[in-house]
Order: C-alpha cells, then structure tokens, then sequence
C-alpha cells in the first residue's frame, strides 16, 4: 500500500468509527419514533407477524450483547459487526485479486 | 426490507437462493483476476461502511422508516459484479451474527438487496451518468432501493404467510419504499459525490469519465 492508499485507508476507517459511535444515538431515536419498516406494515395488514420465528438468533441478537446495556451492547454490536464485515470483504477481495 | 424466518413459503425461499448462488458465482468468476491487491481494502472499507450505515434507522415521526441499504453505492463504486458480493457479505454477516433477516430466507434477502438492488441500480446509473452523474447517483439508489423491496413484496406475496396477497404487500412496500428511497438516493449522491471530489481514480471508469479521457 503506497503513502497515498494508506492515508486514504486510515481516513476511511475513521468515518467507520464515527458511523459506529452513531449507531446507539440511532438506535436510541429510532425506540422513540417507534421505528417500523415497510415490511413491518405488510406483515401487520396480511396478518403474517406471527408468522415470523427466530431460527437463528445469532451471537448478537438484534445487535445487542447479552447483558450490556442497550447503548453499550448497540455500540459493541457495532463496533464488531463493523470490524468483521471488514476483515471478511477484504479477504474476499484478496482470494479474487490472486 | 430484511425478510425474517417464517415469512417465505420453502419453494419460494429455496428459487432465491438458487437464484443468488448462481448470480453470485457468475460475479465471482466474472471479477476473478480483474481486481488487483490494492483495491481489496476499497471493499473491505465499502462492506464495512455500509453494514455501519444498515445500523442507522432513519427516526422519522411516524414511525415507517427505513436505513440506508447501499446497493446501488456500492455498485457504482466498485463496479455491479464486486459490488453484489460486497452488498452479500454484509447482508450474510447481519444473518449470521445479528440474526438481521432469517437464515432459512438468506437467499432471498441477498436477492433483494445485493443483486437487485446492485444491478438495477448500476444499470440506471450507466443510462443516466452521460447526462449528469450526481443525479445519476441519486436516481440509482432511489430508485435501486425501490425495485429491490418489489422484489422482496413479490417474494413475500407468494408466501402463505402474507395470505397470497400479493397486491397489498407490493402497495405497501413499493409506495413505502419509493418515498423512503429518497433519503436512499440522496446519501448515494452526496456520499459519491465525496468519493468523486477526494479520489476519482478509485472508481470504475464511468460513461462520462471515459468520455473526458
């Protein structure tokens, strides 16, 4: 990585960072709002929300960590989430480029 | 639009899977040996800016809201068939980890919004970026976002679950998402904008830029 790529990259993941101290703020707003989707209309107006049923519920489910807080665990949901979603696509990107 | 576990019928669920695994393969083949070592850190940082940005529920009053999916940003940014597996690998983690959409449906919601959504929105972005490439950007994500949630309605009209309602749930979804994809086409448009002004050479060649060259 040249001087150029590196300084962009380590500017990149400081925008990653401020998206991460983001989300609890959102998260937070979105309880306020009562945040529902679309999906969330349909499934309510065909009578298919009962329907749903968690097979998986994940390590982190609803981007919350098991006994933290709600702020706290959304923030290390992020933080996690972000950090692996990372290493992944960048190893993804390195088995494709060879 | 991340569909949950118990929303689709199997047959429907399993067509989309089908249908992802063979998009996805051809995307691979079709980006294997074009992409070099350095840009493999653009698509770790683009996969990871948009799981960062799914994280952001939009809090609009009232309560119908919607986040930022992506799709046709990354698109856009590393080309349709790079930006497919970027939106799949978000799309994947969000299943597995966080339990965001369903695993049984994970097909269909990679569907939706890391094909769909990818190449639709790449498609309206190459017929519109001759023109002005900002409000191509725009167009692209509004209405990527758009045809991605029909296809999730469509999908989820199909499935006992909704009681084969088809019309009620592309009504609800397509018109829902067609507003909220303004706030979609908005981010993309700005966010490329950004991209444009600080490091045009990370891009895709585009219609106009081959133009200038």
């Amino acid at each position: 990585m040249s001087a150029l790529d590196r300084s962009w990259f380590l500017k990149g993941l400081a925008i990653l960072l401020v998206l991460t101290l983001l989300a609890p703020v959102f998260g937070w707003a979105a309880g306020q709002v009562g945040y529902a989707e679309p999906l969330d209309n349909a499934a309510e107006a065909t009578g298919a929300t009962d329907a749903a049923e968690t097979i998986n519920p994940g390590l982190m489910p609803d981007y919350g960590v098991p006994g933290l807080g709600s702020a706290s665990g959304t923030l290390l949901a992020a933080l996690i989430g972000t950090g692996l979603t990372l290493v992944l696509a960048t190893g993804m990107g390195r088995v494709l480029a060879d | 639009m991340h569909i949950l576990d118990g929303f689709l019928d199997l047959a429907v669920a399993a067509v989309c899977a089908l249908a992802s695994a063979a998009v996805l393969a051809y995307a691979a083949r079709r980006v294997d040996g074009e992409l070099s070592d350095a840009r493999a850190p653009l698509l770790g940082l683009v996969a990871a800016g948009i799981f960062a940005a799914q994280m952001l529920d939009w809090p609009i009053v009232g309560g119908t809201s919607a986040h930022f999916v992506g799709g046709a940003f990354a698109a856009i940014l590393l080309g349709p068939h790079l930006g497919a597996l970027c939106v799949a690998t978000v799309v994947t983690v969000q299943a597995l980890v966080f339990g965001d959409g369903g695993v049984v449906v994970l097909g269909a919601n990679v569907f939706n919004m890391a094909i769909v959504e990818v190449y639709v929105g790449y498609a309206i972005y190459r017929a519109l970026a001759g023109h002005h490439e900002i409000a191509a950007a725009f167009t692209a994500g509004w209405l990527g976002i758009t045809a991605g949630a029909l296809s999730a309605a469509v999908q989820l009209g199909l499935s006992s679950a909704f009681a084969y309602e088809l019309g009620t749930v592309v009504l609800i979804m397509g018109a829902g998402h067609l507003a909220l994809g303004l706030i979609e086409g908005a981010i993309t448009a700005v966010v490329y904008r950004a991209v444009v002004d600080a490091r045009p050479d990370v891009l895709p060649a585009s219609p106009l830029r081959e133009v200038k060259a």
